[in-house]
Order: structure tokens, then C-alpha cells, then sequence
């Protein structure tokens, strides 16, 4: 292994934090260097993430990159970092977006270097929780991603006066980070039980999982502990009847903000109920597969009949997540290596898609004030480039072929009818109304004449081009060419499912 | 001299301090029963040391380490009081509610 | 014949160049597309020469896109005479087309000195879309497997969607373009279900594998049954089919060479493609074979009655496109693959020039299109006249033009391999097809000038062009059924497995099926004069008949109401619900209940620092004595 392969993955963990100390030494008035040195380390990340993803040999599989600090031998805690194929992918999700998110955070004029900080350490989070293979670490980074989610939405978010209620920031980010904390402490729940009932005196989850296969996690006491896990890691992944916070966390966050909330820390949610759930708890994932699948499809359609009611842009967008999670839900929920192979994509998909979405949104909400659907209209007369990506992103969503998000999808569809034919066509069914309310949405705010007021609107920025340019080059090469984003997960998916039964 | 006087002595000083903390009202005096509790206890551990066979000296350490620690929290204390004081514009305990549900 | 993946390739390039660059291309690139769809057109011949030399297959040649778990999923191709036909239509009316439209879409653009004729200001994306079309149009009939069968599927879907909504600035194409997408969308609900649930059982998308699959009877008949269905609900959303038609008259709102290209001879025949491609699939389920026959039927007997209650020129084109691909289905039903396929090839070319001529009155009379200001078009635009009378001929069947020979197979078919009761339902539909193009033709074409027409004028040569050689090829192309060197078109379109089937003349049927389409050309010629008193009697003595017809069988309101009663009100009471309950009650609810015991507990708490002080000492004192009494 050469040198940056030992040390790419806690580059990436460290290098956000160190982002943040530096930005902090930084006088906060040097308003364009803390922008510049937020985007450079946006840009690194994306790089040193990119690598990373490049680096990891599909052929031999198993978690790679692997190093171990040891920490506290005691309690068998250590630092130890490794990705499988699905972390892997996750990472290079992490990196797109967060370059993206980096770049768009310039655009806001309130206390950059704070905002610049807080979104960094969110990052490091994620970094961590994705290359974390010490359950203590994974826990830990978890964590560490959801604070800052709080301080950012309360100080620099939006609060929004509908016809029949409304939403002020500081509701949003209270319910958001109480939400997720609630969950989370069902998930620490689990993850002690697992430390003692293993008796393996280790954190390693390598270690763990090979517990669980010699059976020494018994049945009964996984059917006990999975549903806490599943429950405290859907609630993050937008589970329904959990999946609230989301939306209205959209809602009153910042662009970058809900860039990362909807395209990385959703993520996260489902990406615990993988390495937590499946592979420390094959049994329990055996027994509660078909709920969380029924839940998954309800997610897919309850979020795609409610995004139909929608008139708020980012609403329509937050509702549209909790039905695309309920692909990535109901993927997992198959247990089969065709649809947890289009789950595990569809978590790449949707965070680039979706990253997409707020982006435009975000650039027309700063020129226009509003994004009300009803209010707007006729802006592809206007801003050209943004309406076509949105429409793109758009046509994404619905599953056009071509774009990332039919691929993922046409998988999870096929795994859901290797197992339950019913469920599968209820989501492709789901698929139908994504059409509905896109179009709709499409054709009111992008096509027609538009009125006098907009006007002045102009398209893109040069900032918000590269931005958005990141993002849609991901959506159009996995839509076109995704065989080595698949083959890359192919062992992940495998060794996930060796354990559960076969 | 035995342990005994020793102990009757240093609950006498910590019912003394008690009765300071919880009866007075001037900040400071409730601040010298916090100073008479923490020497009963250090009276308790000398003696109890003296006359105990305990190994090295602990009882005698803790009492100093306590000493130590009873200079800071004075310290503390008595600018937390100076500002109160400031602010309020009295020591007295009773007059500051903040706390009061 | 191992290269013809190469084809869609050079309308893709044109895309992505166009796409990205048009602004920097002359004309915004449009010579460009027409270049490399002139180039797939030329490709496509060698394909057709290697299967005359070599035999028609078909000829399979896999190779892998992606895989995922035990699935692999490829972009092979698969080439037998149907795709080769369905080659050859496509790129030679894409092409045909894309020279039209360079005329076409030269009109009045309003400048800052005036207005003057020139390029549409977003020529370049039209041309790009078109690309696009052409392309995705190549990949769905040259796919092996079903999943890259449904991607095409879907992307000539997109391409209308796209076309038919090109002047964005206008409501109604906005609108039609939305409907479009939705409503074959719901079609493709089934066929994605339908090809999800085949893979579940056979394991793999490909299409030959399948067919060998389900004729070795491997799946059960019930399976079979079920997925026959589904798929056929995608190819009668496509082909605008009962009950999911109601989006293809809407689609006229977009330029006429688009509904040329994709609403009569392309993209609307992927649906037959579809059924065509996968007949073993049919014939091994009678439902599915007579639920074809069925809705083919009903929508060509509904198709042609809208189109006689019409009034608008493109309008009646469109129906008489959905009642043309009725027959089809219905030929395909009867186990008549050959007579379905040369029939989508006959109507492709007919149905085109009909709809250039169309455009081409359009263009003349600033984009009028009600047949009832129109008349005495014939003496102005001589050749778009021509055009027009003779597709109209054509396609009421005829001889010896294009549309009759397939007309003829296809009434052999029905007369073979079906319920009488079909036979006598095409029989009248053969009427009522005759009916309304000599209607059309008549009012528009003949009479006196009404209105507007007065002025009308012929336009430039890159519109006259594609319309004549157009005409060409409607009085030519069905010649191709008789044997010239190759047993005729039967021979040629069948694959291994069907038998030859040559084309026969058949001493009943062909009589009769001249008789009723000159007996319903009379009979439009006579019902249709300048007076239209005739008309109106018949209209004012079946006015209940002629109103459903002018509504359209009442399906537009029925599904709009579904729409905007039912999904839509489902959506704002899911997201009511949402609000009130999942969120305020479920999710607030506990907090609130937290804050409402914290508000009751904290009277308790007094603020005096001696109470707190007491109660450390008392507790203190508590758990001494316990200590003292337990030891």
C-alpha cells in the first residue's frame, strides 16, 4: 500500500476538522479567504474522496484501506477505519457533495467563517461514520454529523409563513435534532447490547459480524434488538411514520444545508441499518425483512402522494426524499442481492439528485424570494441552465432511463418481485405519481410565458454552474454507465448477505 | 484523647457549618459553613488516620488535597459572590431566585 | 449485420453536440443532425443487404451493459426483418422529416426591427431533441433485451414529451406535453410490472431467451396470462390505444413534422413493435391474443368515428393514427404478424406524408388547422394536394397504393384467425376510414376557397421535397408485398418458427375490401358536398351519437375528474394528515406531553437556596441511618 492509500480515509475524517481550526484562526472579516479555503477543502475532499473510491479493489472485496489506532484496549474501543464496496460508494457521495455544498455555502453573506465551520464538522461526521469499522467510532461520528445540523438550521435558516400554518427555523432544527437524538439513543441501546451479548469484548464490527455468524448472538435476542436499530437508523433515512423531521427541516435550512441533510446525512440512516442491522444482526434482519420492506413501500408511496399536494419547492423536493428513501428502504428490505445491490445505488442516486434539486431551488429562491410553486412560472424563458438541470433532476426522479435514478431503481424493482410481486408493483406504481407531481411542477414553474416581475432574474452563476455541473455529471454517468459504480459494490452487497441466511 | 473526642468535635463543627449554609442569609456567612463542613471532614480523616492503622499517610493527603481544593472554591466562590453583589446589589441569598420554577 | 449498433450512434453524437454546443454551430447545428441521420439512414442498408444475402435470422449478438447480483443486462442487439424494416422506416421518415422541418420551422420572429422569417430561436434543441428521437427510436427496435427495450421505450417517450412541449410559452402545448408523458406513463406501469414480474421467473431480460422460455411452456399459463397483459398495458399507452388514447389528439398541439414523425409513424408503432417482438409471448394465452384483438378492434372503430366528428386537419390525422394501429393489434391478435408489420410499415410512410401535407397547409395558411376554413386547397398547392388525395386513398385501401395490400392481409388474418364477430366489426371500420379521409378531403381540398384559403401558396423546396418523394413511396412501397425476386413481404418479414407467408391474393376478400372503400369514399364524397345539408340532417337526427363522438367518448373528463378529484385529493388529504396527525400528534405530542408535566413539576421548585441546602442535608441524613440500620 503506498502512502496515500494508508492514509486516504483519515485524511478525509480529519481533513474537514482541520478545515474547521484553520477557518477558525482566520480573522472573520477575510470574507473571500474563508470562502476559498472552505472550497478548497470542499474540492480536497471530492479528490481524496474520488481516490478512495478508485483505490478499492472490487476483486478482492472485504473492507480495505483498513488501519487501526488503538484507543482503548480496555474496552476493546480503537480507531479503526475500512471501507466494503457500499462504503466505498458512500464516500465518493460524501465527497460530490460536499464539494458542491462548499461551493453553494459562498453564496450566503451572514458569518461565513462560523458557517464554514459548523458545515465542516458536519462533514467530518459523515466522513467518519462511513469509514468507521469500530462501532464505538461509527456511533461516535453519527453523533458528531447531527449537532451541528441543529446550529446551522436555527442561525442561518429560513422560517416560512404557509396559508394554513407555519414554520419558524428554530421549531424545525428543535424537532430535527430531538428526533434524531430520540432515535439515536434507541441505536446506542443496541449497540451496547450487542458489545455485552457478544462477549466479544471488541467494538470491531468485523469482529462482531463474525460473532453473529458463529451464533453467538442468539435469535431471540436479535428479533429484540433489531427493530430498535431499525427504527433508530430509519428515522435518520426518513422512515415513515418518523420521516417529519425532514421535510420541514428542508424547509427552513440553508441550500448547503439541505444539500447535505437530504444527499449525505440521510444516508447515513440507511446505511446503519446495513452495517448495524444486517451485518450484526443477520437473524433479526431476517425476521423484520418483510416490515421493513412494507414500510419501505409505504414510504415510497405516502411521500409521492403527499409531494402531489405541495405548492413550496423545497417541500415537494423533501417530500419526494422520504418516497426515493423508501426505494433504498424497500431495496433492503428485499434481501436479495439484486435489490439491496439497487438500494445501495439508489443512496448514491438520490443524495447527487437530490443535492441537485436544492441547489437550483436554492438559486431561484435567492433571486425571486419565493418558491412558491403558484407564484412562479414561465423561468425557463429566464434562467435557462437552471430550469434545464432542474427538469433534469426532475426526469431523474421519476426514473427516467439514462440517469442514475432509473438504473437504481429498475433494481430494486426487480429484487422486490424475486421476493414480494406485490409490493414491487405498488412502488413502480409509486413511480407513476413521482411523474405526476414533477411534471406538474415543471410545467408551472418552468414553462408558459413568465410575468413581468421575474424579469430580472439571471441564470446561473458561474459558482452555482460548477456546483451544479458536479452534481449532474454523477446523474448522467451512472445513468449511462454504471457498471463499475455496481461492480464496486458487488462484494459489499455479497458479503452483506452471506450472512443472512445464504 | 481518643478517636472519639475527635469525631464529636468535628460533628460539632460540620452541624455547625450545616446550620450556617442553610440558616443564614448573608452570602459570605454561608460561604464560612461551607469552609466549617469541609474542615470537619478534614478533622474526621487526620484522626481517623492517626488513630486507625491506615497505610500511607491517606487520610493525611486527602485532608490536604482538600485544603487545596476548599482555597480554590473560596476563591470562586467570593467572586461569584463580588459579582452577585454587583448585580443584585446584595449578598443576601434569598433575594436571588433565579432558579424558582 | 454485427456493426448495427453503430446506427443510433450517429443521431446520439448529434445530440450530445448539439445539446452542449449548439450556440457555437451554424444554424445551431442543425445540418449537423440532419447529416447524421442521413448517415444512419445510409447504415441501415447494409444491415438490410447482409440479411437478403444471408438469410433472415434472426441474428443475435449480446454484450454486457451492467450486472447486478445473478442479472446481467445488456445493449446487444438483436436483428431479424422486422427490426430491419422498422430500421429502414425510421431513419428514412427521420430523415424526410428533419429536411421538412428545415422549411417548416422557418416563420415570423419578431426582432427589434420588426418582424421577419427566419430559424425558430430554438432551432438547435430542436434538431437536438430530434436526434435524440431518432436515436432512442434505433435502440428500442434493435434491443435485445427487455430492459434496454424499456430505457428506449422510455426516451422516445421523453422526446415527445419534449417535442410536443417545444413552444413551452404557450399553455396548451404545455399541457398536452404534461399529458402525454403521464398518461402513457400509466401504460408503463404495467409494461415495467409486466417485465419485472417475467425476469422474476425466467431470470434474464433477454428477449430470444424468454420467447424460447415461454414456448417450452417453462412458465406457467397463468404467469404467461398476467405478463402478456401488463406489457401490452405499456404498448397500448404508447400506441394510444383504448382506453389510454385520450393523450394523442392533445399532441397535435406540437410542430406538425414531429406529430409526422413521432405521433403516425414511429414512436406510436413501438407499441405494435412491442406486441410484434413478443408474439410467442400472445399465442401461448388465448386471453391475452383475443384482449389484443379486442382493444385493436375497439379502438379502430373508436378511432375512425372521432376522426368523422373532427374538424380539426391534424386532429382527424391523429385519430385516424390510432385507428390505423387499432387494426394492427388486431391483425396481431389474429396471429397475422406479417399483415401487422407490413401494415405499420405502409401506414408509417402514408401516415407521414398526410401529415407533412398537413404541415404544409399549416405553413400556407398561418397555422390554421379547421378543415371548415379550408377548401378548394387542391387548385392552390397542387402538389400538397396530390400528396393529401393520395394518402387519403391510400389509407381507405385503395390499389394499388400502399395501404391496401397490408389492408388486405390484414382482413385475411381476421377472416382466418378470429371470432366472426371481429371480421364484421373491420368490416365496418373499413367503411368508416373511407368515410372520414374522403371527408377530409373533400372539405379541405375541394369546394369553393373559404376564408384564408385564397391566399395559400406552396412553400420552398425543402418542404415540396420530402412530401414528393413521400408520395413516391406511398404508391410504390406496397408493391413490395408482390414477389419481386423475394416471395414478396411475407417471405421477408417472417422469422423462423412462422413458416413463409407469402402474399396471396385472396378471391373473397380482396373484392370485398375494394368494394368497401370505394363504397365509403362515395359515400363521403356524397354525404360531404359543399352544402353539408346531408350532414347536418344525419347530425340533428343522431345528435346524442355525434356528440359522443365530438367529445371523444367522454374519457378526457372521466380521467380528469379522476385526476383532480381522486389522486389530487388524495394527495392534499395524505398531506393534511400528514400535518395534523403524523407530525402535530405524533410527533409533537410527546414533546408537548414532556412540557406539560415539566410545566406542573416545577412548581416545586421554589428558588431558595436553603431549601435546596435542606434537602441535600436531609437526604444526606436519610441515607446515613439507612446505611447505620442496614449494617
Amino acid at each position: 500500500m503506498g502512502y496515500f492509500e494508508r492514509h486516504v480515509l483519515e485524511s478525509l475524517v480529519y481533513l474537514p476538522m482541520l478545515t474547521a481550526l484553520v477557518l477558525l484562526a482566520l480573522p472573520a472579516k477575510g470574507r473571500s479567504l474563508i470562502r476559498g479555503v472552505g472550497i478548497a477543502s470542499g474540492a480536497l475532499a471530492l479528490g481524496g474522496s474520488l481516490y478512495a473510491f478508485v483505490a478499492y479493489d472490487q476483486g478482492a472485496g472485504g473492507f480495505q484501506l483498513v488501519r487501526v489506532y488503538p484507543w482503548m484496549a480496555g474496552l476493546g474501543i480503537d480507531f479503526r477505519l475500512g471501507v466494503d464496496g457500499i462504503g466505498a460508494l458512500m464516500v465518493l457521495l460524501t465527497g460530490v457533495v460536499t464539494f458542491a455544498a462548499s461551493i453553494v455555502a459562498a453564496n450566503r453573506d451572514e458569518d461565513p467563517k462560523a458557517y464554514y465551520v459548523l458545515l465542516n464538522l458536519l462533514v467530518a461526521g459523515v466522513y467518519g461514520t462511513f469509514v468507521s469499522t469500530d462501532l464505538f467510532f461509527f456511533f461516535f461520528f453519527y453523533e458528531l454529523a447531527i449537532v451541528p445540523m441543529y446550529l446551522l438550521i436555527a442561525m442561518w435558516g429560513s422560517s416560512s409563513v404557509f396559508p394554513s400554518f407555519s414554520r419558524t427555523k428554530e421549531y424545525a432544527a428543535l424537532k430535527l435534532v430531538l428526533m434524531i437524538v430520540a432515535a439515536s439513543v434507541l441505536v446506542w441501546i443496541g449497540i451496547i447490547a450487542i458489545y455485552v451479548r457478544s462477549e466479544a469484548g471488541t467494538f470491531d464490527i468485523a469482529a462482531l459480524s463474525q460473532a453473529a455468524q458463529d451464533g453467538r448472538l442468539d435469535a431471540g435476542f436479535q428479533r429484540w434488538v433489531f427493530p430498535l436499530v431499525m427504527v433508530g437508523f430509519g428515522l435518520l433515512a426518513g422512515m415513515w411514520p418518523f420521516h417529519t423531521w425532514s421535510p420541514d427541516g428542508h424547509v427552513s435550512a440553508p441550500t448547503s444545508v439541505s444539500m447535505l441533510h437530504a444527499g449525505v446525512l440521510m444516508k447515513l440512516g440507511a446505511f446503519g441499518i446495513i452495517r448495524v442491522g444486517m451485518q450484526l444482526l443477520p437473524q433479526g434482519m431476517d425476521d423484520w425483512s418483510l416490515v421493513l420492506f412494507i414500510i419501505g413501500t409505504i414510504n415510497v408511496v405516502y411521500g409521492a402522494v403527499s409531494a402531489l399536494a405541495q405548492t413550496d419547492l423545497k417541500y415537494v423536493i423533501g417530500y419526494s426524499s422520504v418516497s426515493h428513501m423508501g426505494y433504498v428502504l424497500m431495496g433492503l428490505g428485499t434481501l436479495d442481492s439484486v435489490g439491496v445491490t439497487g438500494a445501495s445505488l439508489q443512496m448514491f442516486s438520490h443524495g447527487v439528485m437530490t443535492a441537485l434539486f436544492f441547489t437550483l431551488v436554492g438559486a431561484i429562491y435567492e433571486r425571486s424570494h419565493t418558491r412558491d410553486s403558484l407564484v412562479l412560472n414561465g423561468l425557463a424563458s429566464r434562467m435557462g441552465w437552471a430550469s434545464g438541470l432542474f427538469i433534469l433532476a426532475g426526469l431523474a426522479s421519476l426514473g427516467l432511463p439514462g440517469l442514475s435514478g432509473f438504473v437504481a431503481e429498475v433494481l430494486v424493482f426487480v429484487g422486490a418481485f424475486r421476493t414480494e410481486p406485490v409490493l414491487g408493483a405498488i412502488g413502480i406504481a409509486g413511480a407513476a405519481i413521482t411523474a405526476v407531481y414533477i411534471l406538474r411542477l415543471v410545467g408551472r414553474v418552468f414553462f408558459g410565458t413568465p410575468d413581468k416581475q421575474w424579469d430580472h432574474l439571471h441564470d446561473l452563476n458561474l459558482r452555482e454552474g460548477i456546483a451544479a455541473a458536479s452534481l449532474v455529471i454523477p446523474v448522467v454517468v451512472v445513468g449511462i454507465f454504471p457498471a463499475p459504480f455496481l461492480d464496486v459494490l458487488r462484494p459489499g452487497v455479497a458479503a452483506v448477505l452471506a450472512g443472512i441466511g445464504g | 484523647m481518643t478517636l472519639l473526642h475527635f469525631q464529636l468535635l468535628a460533628a460539632a463543627l460540620f452541624s455547625l457549618g450545616l446550620y450556617g449554609v442553610l440558616a443564614r442569609r448573608n452570602a459570605v456567612l454561608v460561604l464560612m459553613g461551607v469552609e466549617l463542613m469541609l474542615n470537619a471532614v478534614n478533622v474526621n480523616l487526620v484522626a481517623f488516620a492517626a488513630y486507625r492503622d491506615i497505610p500511607i499517610a491517606t487520610g493525611q493527603v486527602i485532608a490536604i488535597f482538600i485544603i487545596t481544593l476548599a482555597a480554590a472554591e473560596v476563591g470562586l466562590a467570593l467572586a461569584v459572590v463580588l459579582r452577585l453583589f454587583r448585580s443584585h446589589g446584595s449578598a443576601d441569598v434569598d433575594a436571588i431566585r433565579g432558579m424558582r420554577g | 449485420m454485427q456493426n448495427a449498433w453503430l446506427i443510433p450512434l450517429f443521431p446520439t453524437v448529434a445530440f450530445v453536440v448539439l445539446a452542449l454546443f449548439r450556440r457555437f454551430l451554424p444554424g445551431q447545428g442543425k445540418w449537423l443532425a440532419i447529416a447524421a441521420v442521413m448517415a444512419a439512414f445510409i447504415a441501415a442498408w447494409p444491415v438490410l443487404f447482409d440479411m437478403l444475402g444471408l438469410g433472415v435470422g434472426p441474428y443475435h449478438f449480446p454484450r454486457e451493459w451492467f450486472s447486478a447480483g445473478p442479472l446481467s443486462i445488456g445493449w446487444g442487439t438483436l436483428v431479424d426483418p422486422l427490426t430491419v424494416a422498422m430500421l429502414l422506416l425510421v431513419t428514412f421518415v427521420s430523415v424526410l422529416v428533419q429536411v421538412y422541418s428545415l422549411g417548416y420551422m422557418r416563420h415570423e420572429v419578431k426582432g427589434r426591427r420588426g418582424s421577419h422569417v427566419a430559424d425558430d430561436p430554438r432551432i438547435g434543441w430542436y434538431y437536438a431533441a430530434h436526434s435524440l428521437f431518432t436515436a432512442s427510436m434505433l435502440t428500442l427496435v434493435l434491443a435485445d433485451n427487455l430492459l434496454l427495450l424499456y430505457v428506449a421505450w422510455e426516451l422516445v417517450g421523453l422526446c415527445s414529451y419534449l417535442l410536443i412541449g417545444f413552444w413551452y410559452e404557450r399553455p396548451a402545448a404545455v399541457g398536452a406535453a404534461k399529458k402525454a408523458f403521464i398518461t402513457t406513463r400509466v401504460g408503463d406501469v404495467g409494461l415495467l410490472i409486466g417485465i419485472a414480474l417475467l425476469v422474476a421467473h425466467t431470470g434474464t431480460f433477454d428477449i430470444s431467451a424468454n420467447l424460447e422460455m415461454v414456448e417450452h411452456g417453462e412458465l406457467s399459463s397463468g404467469i404467461t396470462t398476467l405478463v402478456a397483459l401488463l406489457l401490452f398495458a405499456g404498448a397500448v399507452g404508447k400506441s394510444a390505444q383504448f382506453p389510454l388514447f385520450v393523450w394523442l389528439p392533445d399532441a397535435m398541439e406540437g410542430p406538425t413534422p414531429v406529430s409526422a414523425l413521432i405521433h403516425a409513424a414511429t414512436m406510436v408503432t413501438a407499441g405494435v413493435f412491442l406486441v410484434a417482438r413478443l408474439l410467442p409471448l400472445y399465442e401461448a394465452s388465448e386471453a391475452a391474443r383475443y384482449t389484443v384483438a379486442s382493444v385493436g378492434l375497439v379502438s379502430g372503430l373508436m378511432g375512425a368515428t372521432m376522426a368523422l366528428a373532427a374538424t380539426d386537419l391534424k386532429r382527424i390525422l391523429a385519430f385516424s393514427t390510432m385507428s390505423h394501429l387499432g387494426f394492427m393489434f388486431l391483425a396481431l391478435g389474429a396471429g397475422g404478424y406479417t399483415a401487422a408489420t407490413f401494415h405499420l410499415l405502409t401506414h408509417g410512410v402514408s401516415k407521414a406524408m398526410l401529415f407533412l401535407a398537413a404541415g404544409s397547409v399549416m405553413h400556407a395558411l398561418h397555422d390554421e388547422t379547421d378543415i371548415r376554413r379550408m377548401g378548394g386547397l387542391a387548385r392552390r398547392m397542387p402538389i400538397t394536394g396530390t400528396a393529401f388525395v393520395l394518402g387519403a386513398l391510400a389509407l381507405s385501401g385503395v390499389p394499388p397504393l400502399a395501404a391496401f395490400w397490408s389492408k388486405d392481409e390484414i382482413l385475411v388474418a381476421v377472416a382466418s384467425g378470429l371470432n366472426p364477430l371481429f371480421l364484421v366489426g373491420f368490416l365496418l371500420a373499413i367503411v368508416l376510414s373511407a368515410l372520414y379521409m374522403a371527408r377530409a378531403m373533400r372539405i379541405a381540398f375541394f369546394g369553393e376557397h373559404r376564408a384564408d384559403a385564397a391566399h395559400a401558396h406552396e412553400s420552398g423546396w425543402t418542404m415540396k421535397g420530402p412530401l414528393a418523394l413521400l408520395t413516391v413511396c406511398t404508391v410504390l412501397v406496397g408493391l413490395v408485398a408482390l414477389p419481386l425476386g423475394f416471395d414478396g413481404i411475407g417471405s421477408f418479414l417472417f422469422e423462423a418458427g412462422h413458416g413463409p407467408h407469402a402474399f396471396k391474393a385472396d378471391a373473397v376478400w380482396m373484392p370485398v375490401g375494394i368494394a368497401l372503400a370505394l363504397a365509403g369514399l362515395g359515400l363521403g364524397w356524397w354525404l360531404y358536398d359543399r352544402a353539408l345539408e346531408r350532414v347536418d340532417a344525419l347530425r340533428t337526427r343522431f345528435g346524442a351519437l355525434a356528440r359522443t363522438f365530438e367529445r371523444r367518448y367522454y374519457l378526457d373528463p372521466l380521467y380528469q375528474w379522476v385526476v383532480d378529484r381522486v389522486v389530487l385529493a388524495a394527495g392534499r388529504l395524505i398531506a393534511v394528515f400528514d400535518r395534523r396527525w403524523v407530525n402535530d400528534v405524533g410527533m409533537d405530542g410527546p414533546g408537548v406531553a414532556t412540557l406539560a408535566v415539566g410545566t406542573r413539576l416545577r412548581m416545586h421548585v421554589s428558588g431558595f437556596f436553603a431549601d435546596y441546602g435542606l434537602a441535600v442535608a436531609a437526604g444526606a441524613i436519610a441515607l446515613a441511618l439507612l446505611l447505620w440500620l442496614g449494617a
